[in-house]
């Protein structure tokens, strides 16, 4: 009998690229520790596409929200800290793509910019109005465990 | 469509993002709000101007936190009490200035039992389920966190305490999209509505009620 599946667009945010293999690597190993083999056997997850920022996954049709807890679960994959958000939930490729994954993806800049508001530190990266700095007082990025403090814009006029 | 709130979210120089960054973020994964809250020891950092509406307050014994809840009580929105040892899981529970009380479950056992339960929902406090042990821990301590989770559900459910469910996050990376946090909360077996009140309607009523109590003593 033909199998009936659900596909999942997500987005990626992460701190460094993260390479397709890895994050189906690091699917299955989240689903097998949440759910076990029998578990991971009965969701068929699979990514199905990547392109470094979005994607799609194939699951079966009866389990998309244990799909959407394993992608919720994910909190590092190789060291890098990540977060993988589900946009939607669709039957079919095409209308996937059509729905949720042709939106215009702000352009990451790499900038070089030292700043002292809100914090002392350089300003390496620009996403839209988000802007990462690497500070040099590292004790808030270690609390958070995250290699950059995250501003805006409005944080900080100067770097516009 | 409801209005999703986040109560219990940690922003620079508690967190790794200011608070305008994480606003971005949510309002981007479907959140109408955040809330930040600060823990008590971090309070003094956060300049005057920029003072988080809420403080999870830290403390070590049960004098300590009666103390705090006092200081804290007119200067901050939301009070919530950082929970773990169960003996200021009781204290906090005990007391109606108290708003929430976060992650009882770290501790050595699930942190709150019948009769905290019971004194939880004559006070009106909440209990804060954090989800944000499913991303940062790993097998054995996730299952020993979902065990006690699980167990504290159903005494809240059993005994009408009100649940809200964040996210705890110190960064960006930490958010959740509202219908993520409702897949999480399906296996520490919320219903669907249940986790829908948790997200929505229970932060929100939190907030008129601190808003009603503060007006009330003015």
């Amino acid at each position: 009998m033909r199998d009936n599946y659900r596909y999942v667009a997500f987005r990626l945010s992460f701190e460094d690229p993260i390479k397709a293999r890895d994050l189906q690597t690091e699917i299955a190993r989240t689903a097998k520790s949440l759910f076990g083999d029998v578990g991971v056997s009965k969701l068929s997850v699979r990514v199905v596409a990547f392109d470094g920022t979005k994607g799609l996954v194939r699951c079966d049709f009866r389990h998309v929200p244990e799909v959407q807890a394993v992608l919720a679960s994910i909190g590092k994959i190789k060291n890098n800290r990540v977060c993988v958000t589900t946009i939607g939930t669709s039957g079919t490729i095409k209308a996937a793509i059509e729905k949720y994954l042709q939106i215009e993806e702000k352009i990451r800049r790499i900038i070089s910019s030292y700043v002292t508001v809100p914090i002392s530190g350089k300003a390496v990266r620009i996403c839209g109005k988000e802007i990462d700095i690497i500070p040099e007082d590292r004790e808030t990025i270690d609390r958070a465990d995250v290699q950059f403090i995250g501003i805006t814009i409005d944080d900080n006029e100067r770097l516009i | 469509m409801n209005a999703y709130v986040d109560i219990g979210v940690h922003a620079f120089p508690e967190g790794a993002d200011t608070l305008k960054r994480l606003n971005l973020v949510a309002y981007h994964l479907g959140f109408s709000q955040i809330v930040a809250t600060a823990h008590s020891p971090y309070w003094s950092q956060f300049p005057d101007s920029s003072l988080p509406l809420g403080v999870e307050i830290v403390a070590a014994t049960v004098r300590d936190l009666r103390k705090k809840i006092a200081y804290f009580k007119d200067i901050s929105t939301i009070v919530s009490v950082h929970g773990g040892d169960e003996r200021i899981n009781r204290a906090a529970c005990k007391d109606d200035r108290v708003d929430v009380l976060m992650h009882p479950e770290r501790g050595k056992y699930s942190g709150i039992n019948q009769v905290t339960a019971k004194l939880a929902e004559k006070n009106e406090v909440a209990l804060g389920l954090s989800l944000d042990f499913f991303w940062k821990t790993e097998e054995r301590e996730r299952s020993r966190l979902l065990a006690f989770q699980r167990r504290n559900v159903s005494l809240c459910r059993k005994f009408e305490v009100q649940v809200i469910i964040t996210s705890d996050a110190y960064s960006h990376l930490d958010l959740r999209a509202p219908r993520q946090l409702k897949a999480l909360a399906r296996l520490l077996l919320f219903t669907d509505q249940e986790a829908e009140i948790a997200l929505s309607k229970a932060p929100l009523s939190i907030l008129e009620r601190r808003v009603q109590k503060k007006e009330a003593s003015i």
